[in-house]
């Protein structure tokens, strides 16, 4: 669909062992007590030019919090984010400014990330004119941009609260397509849309990534649209990534038992079209807080394989033998898992025969 | 409204209502279990200042014991705002309703606050979406409960407080004696749902409303939720109202599917067949726009522009804008005349002027 994901070029972003951190204070009976949710605990992938990383995993797992790591809206508790070489992860505001040019964002909700009181051309001028870009054509640009997403250039003086949701994202989208940047950080971007506007955008979104040549960094928590979307695909659960791999490894042959029960959980159009798959996992128990993570895998207390090895030892995130993939390490093309027991599953979602 | 359209499965229970409708096709398959809930031609409208907001427009069906009816449609399609007249939970002063809701035998429109109250939770009970709003924050758990059975049974406290302990088991949570005593900001998502699950279901009702019970949850709990209402309907036998966006989902724990499309409903079947066979231009295009977790698909295809504003209807089918097959029916009456809802194949109804449905979409998907 995209670049190659296994081309020997520079990775466009490399993230190694990124942590973040929130201090937290709670009231435990008479007591206020201070705690440390591990909202990312080492985390570590790369994206190469032009590919789209699929990060997916329930609330709580962590995947907005690396994204507002990556757009430095947080400043990581410890760990590298090399943007083109360079780690970005500390650097103070001044020096992040270019960058920001760069690395830019959609957000998930369309009503609340646009200012109801700036025209759509304020909003899409705000960015030109903080960059520097399109001095004094800045209207054209704008007009050129609504374009580009398929909106009306002449309802550049419209103000967001007379557009829909589907065309408030396509703003949104817009927004971050104005400083040109390489890198797009998709956090949810058609999670709050009706599903008959959800395939537009997503459409939208394939179209400008194939014309401008963007990389994406895409979180959701939907399956079908990460399968659509992506070209690898990172499943996260509190706070670090236990399955990574591209889509054909993640959705053909699961092995990290977490990627199998969600793959099972996530209702999927061919049950609806009548093809059931052949096996179901369902998991027991609501997933632990990320205050105090269960010990070794964090998976455990959830995982019907657990035995003792898993509460003492954390499972390293690793190339597995035996997984009937034969990755090169190292070509950006590997299937890493996190676990002491994997175990190929290929029946859990619905066989299509076309 | 004068041609009134006929349920497909209208065989045994006749009510007052379907007595005048005439019998225009011919019982298929006769589910078993009476019918609960009994809605003809219900019209919810709104005062706003643009105008009035048309809700919900000429909407008929019914639910019965131990069936799953799932309504389907996206934000403004009137699912909520129907199922929310089902329990007289519209402000008379601020909503006009007309048509008629036969709740077990007893007629919800224009009814009076005391049968209501009569009815609620004892014959039909609501499970909303975000349970952390709809539990009480200053009550422990158990004791909302244990009040919604005190309400409707001449009991004692403590009974009424076993009751309660005896249904949070009932959904599934564990220590159900220790958690009763707790208050809905110690449970997790999952918990609080199932806690209003127990709260729903205390009384025991004929019907229960669950208004998108799922969609505040993560994946994996969801599936444990649905799996849950699955058996408790097992167990209690009652009818389930399953109001969703999610596709998915419907396919997952639905007998009956009813599609809403801006106010009105546009198709009518046997859920497994609307999902593998769709009729209505709309059920069929919203069924082709989903992304697949368990296949690859290049471009999706999309229903152009957006729902409409129930303000300001179109004329004619209110889905012929983005309709891609209007061009499809002789004579052009898409953009003029507003289809009824008619029987399109037995068991089978949809709201569209296509004769043809089956093979002119079977030919969209193709091109």
């Amino acid at each position: 669909m995209t670049a190659n994901p296994g081309s020997a070029s520079a990775p466009l972003l490399e993230v190694e062992h990124l942590v973040k951190y929130f201090a937290v204070r709670e009231v435990q009976g008479l007591t206020m007590v201070r705690n440390t949710v591990k909202a990312v605990d080492d985390v570590t992938f790369t994206l190469a030019q032009g590919e789209t990383l699929g990060l997916v995993g329930e609330s709580g797992c962590g995947k907005s919090t690396v994204s507002r790591c990556l757009t430095r809206l947080e400043t990581p508790t410890s760990g590298a984010i090399r943007y083109k070489g360079r780690d970005i992860a500390t650097l103070p505001e001044k020096q992040l400014r270019p960058l920001r040019r760069e690395i830019q964002m959609i957000f998930q909700d369309p009503y609340s990330s646009l200012n109801p009181r700036q025209t759509v051309g304020a909003i899409l001028s705000t960015p030109l004119r903080v960059h520097g870009l399109a001095k004094g054509k800045e209207k054209a640009r704008s007009q050129e941009l609504l374009e580009l997403v398929g909106l009306n250039p002449e309802h550049i003086n419209r103000y967001p609260s007379e557009f829909s949701g589907g065309q408030r994202q396509r703003i949104g989208i817009a927004r971050a397509l104005a400083v040109e940047p390489k890198l797009i950080i998709a956090d949810e971007p058609v999670s709050a849309l009706d599903v008959s506007v959800q395939a537009q955008v997503m459409n939208l979104l394939s179209r400008l990534r194939s014309e401008l040549g963007l990389s994406f960094i895409f979180i959701a928590h939907d399956l079908g649209v990460i399968r659509h979307f992506c070209d690898r695909v990172a499943v996260m659960y509190l706070g670090k990534i236990v399955e990574l791999g591209n889509k054909q490894h993640i959705y053909g042959t699961p092995q990290h038992p977490y990627t199998q029960a969600l793959l099972s959980a996530a209702p999927d159009i061919n049950v609806v079209r009548g093809i059931p798959p052949k096996e179901r996992i369902r998991l027991v128990g609501d997933p632990p807080s990320p205050i105090s993570p269960p010990s070794g895998c964090r998976f455990r207390t959830r995982c019907w394989k657990a035995q003792e090895i898993c509460a003492t030892q954390e499972p390293p995130l690793e190339d597995k033998p035996g997984g009937g993939d034969d990755d090169v390490p190292g070509t950006g093309d590997e299937h890493v898992i996190a676990c002491h027991f994997p175990e190929i599953k290929s029946t859990l979602v619905a066989e299509v025969t076309r | 409204m004068s041609a009134q359209p006929v349920p497909p499965q209208d065989s045994a229970a006749h009510d007052v209502a379907a007595a005048s409708a005439p019998e225009r096709n011919v019982v298929t398959e006769a589910p078993a279990g009476e019918v609960v809930l009994k809605i003809t031609d219900l019209c919810v409208r709104f005062p706003s200042d643009e105008g009035p907001v048309n809700a919900v427009q000429d909407l008929t069906y019914e639910a019965r014991l131990g069936r799953t009816l799932a309504i389907v449609g996206e934000s403004g399609s009137g699912k909520s705002v129907s199922s929310m007249a089902v329990l007289g939970l519209h402000n008379p002063k601020r909503s006009t309703i007309t048509g008629s809701i036969l709740l077990d035998g007893n007629e919800i429109v224009g009814a009076d606050e005391s049968l209501l109250r009569r009815l609620r939770s004892n014959t039909a009970a609501m499970i909303f979406q975000d349970p952390l709003s709809a539990l009480h924050p200053f009550y422990k758990v158990g004791s909302q409960i244990a009040e919604a059975y005190l309400a409707h049974n001449s009991v004692s406290k403590d009974i009424a407080a076993k009751r309660a302990v005896e249904m949070l088991e009932l959904v599934g949570i564990p220590n159900p004696a220790r958690r009763a005593k707790q208050y809905p900001h110690e449970f997790s998502g999952g918990m609080r749902q199932r806690a209003m699950i127990a709260l729903g279901l205390v009384n025991n009702p004929k019907l229960l409303i669950a208004d998108e019970p799922t969609t505040a949850l993560d994946v994996t709990v969801q599936a444990q939720i649905l799996d849950l209402v699955k058996d408790l309907q097992r167990e209690f036998g009652s009818a389930v109202i399953l109001i969703t966006h999610d596709l998915g989902v419907v396919a997952e724990v639905s007998d009956d599917i009813l599609v809403m499309y801006a106010g009105r409903a546009v198709e009518r079947g046997l859920a497994k067949e609307v999902l593998a066979r769709p009729q209505h231009p709309y059920t069929h295009a919203l069924l082709q726009s989903l992304p697949s977790a368990s296949e690859d698909s290049d471009q999706l295809q999309t229903i152009k522009g957006s729902p409409p504003s129930l303000v300001h209807l179109p004329s004619g089918c209110s889905f012929h804008p983005r309709c891609m097959v209007k061009d499809r029916v002789p004579g052009d009456p898409c953009a003029t005349l507003l289809p009824e809802l008619r029987v399109s194949s037995p068991g089978r109804q949809i709201r569209c002027h296509l004769t043809n449905p089956e093979s002119v979409l079977d030919q969209e998907v193709v091109s």
